[in-house]
């Protein structure tokens, strides 16, 4: 049992205690309308039906072969810390941290970036318990394409830069969520971002740009659905 | 793949060519462009693209679908230029359909 929790804080897994502990519970019956719980599933269910992040996302996702349903791969959990969500590769899961997400603009924010872990996941052999690289990659991804590092994202942490600023907060987000996740010098996994920040940051898939805001994604979300026209026409 | 050109098509509808030029010129692309590259985006390529598009649709011109080809298929290229650091998959992972562990469980 010791083993077993030494390994799960290794992989973040202390951040989520539903699932460290053995207890997700999936009611069959309904929850309370007042509950954490019902609001992040309402909220959840308007991200993926509304933003066309989420929507290019699932579309993508559908289309290598990973259909994503709502009662499978997404679950409203509590979760420790700050926190916001996280992907499970071991149960193909989406976590939402419904203690921790209290807007629907989070909401939105927090489902895109899980979904593209979830994307890489499916289309990619992605070692995320072994390969500090793939998971720097994944996390340069999630932070580059979700409206994590927007503008206005930034503004609110009161982090001014302009010039190139999405760059700095791409690189210091996604070494965040590695340093809450694994146990790994600050330094270790610097070095792993840096080795991989270039290839990774100009990986655009499923978007083939970066979306910058709502106006973007449903450019590349018609880009998408344009794709067999495209491909043939080349 | 050699498709007759009766049936070639532009990749992109020529509206998609103009749209993307617009939202290209417009100033909040501009000042993204600023705020993730550190410099202003370049646009002309959309408009020409554009306009080999109506060329294409007009006149079924074979210089403008050489032109879209050409301008699409470096698109593409510059979006591969980066090494993958991981390798593809050839189909999804063997779990992502299986019910959860407790579901499993339960039906026992």
């Amino acid at each position: 049992m010791e083993q077993k929790n030494e390994k799960d804080e290794d992989y973040g897994y202390q951040l989520f205690p539903d699932r460290h502990n053995g207890t997700s519970k999936r009611s069959a019956l309904g929850t309370s309308l007042f509950t954490f719980k019902h609001k992040c599933q309402v909220m959840l269910r308007i991200a993926l039906d509304t933003s066309p992040y989420a929507k290019l996302l699932l579309g993508a996702m559908k289309h290598s072969g990973c259909a994503a349903y709502l009662d499978r791969h997404f679950s409203c959990e509590d979760c420790d810390g700050i926190v916001s969500g996280g992907f499970d590769a071991t149960t193909s899961q989406i976590v939402l941290c419904q203690n921790n997400i209290h807007q629907q603009a989070h909401m939105n924010r927090v489902v895109t970036h899980e979904l593209i872990h979830a994307f890489d996941h499916c289309r990619a052999h992605v070692d995320w318990f072994n390969n500090f690289k793939h998971l720097a990659c994944s996390e340069i991804r999630a932070a580059n394409l979700s409206g994590d590092c927007s503008f206005g994202n930034e503004i609110s942490r009161f982090k001014f830069g302009i010039k190139q600023h999405h760059q700095e907060c791409v690189r210091e987000r996604a070494l965040r969520s590695i340093l809450a996740v694994r146990k790994v010098s600050r330094e270790d996994a610097e070095k792993a971002v840096d080795s991989v920040f270039n290839s990774c940051f100009n990986d655009h898939e499923p978007f083939g740009r970066i979306p910058h805001n709502n106006a973007d994604a449903g450019h590349a979300y018609r880009e998408f659905k344009n794709r067999d026209r495209y491909y043939s026409n080349i | 793949m050699a498709f007759p050109t009766s049936v070639w098509r532009p990749p992109r509808a020529c509206d998609d060519y103009w749209r993307e030029y617009k939202h290209c010129q417009s100033f909040q692309h501009l000042f993204h462009s600023y705020y993730t590259f550190g410099s202003a985006p370049s646009c002309q390529q959309w408009k020409l693209d554009y306009y080999s598009c109506q060329e294409w649709e007009k006149h079924h011109s074979a210089q403008a679908k050489d032109a879209l080809q050409a301008s699409e298929r470096k698109r593409v290229e510059e979006k591969q230029q980066y090494k993958p650091v991981w390798e593809l998959r050839k189909k999804p992972p063997h779990d992502w359909y299986l019910p959860l562990q407790e579901e499993r469980e339960n039906k026992r």
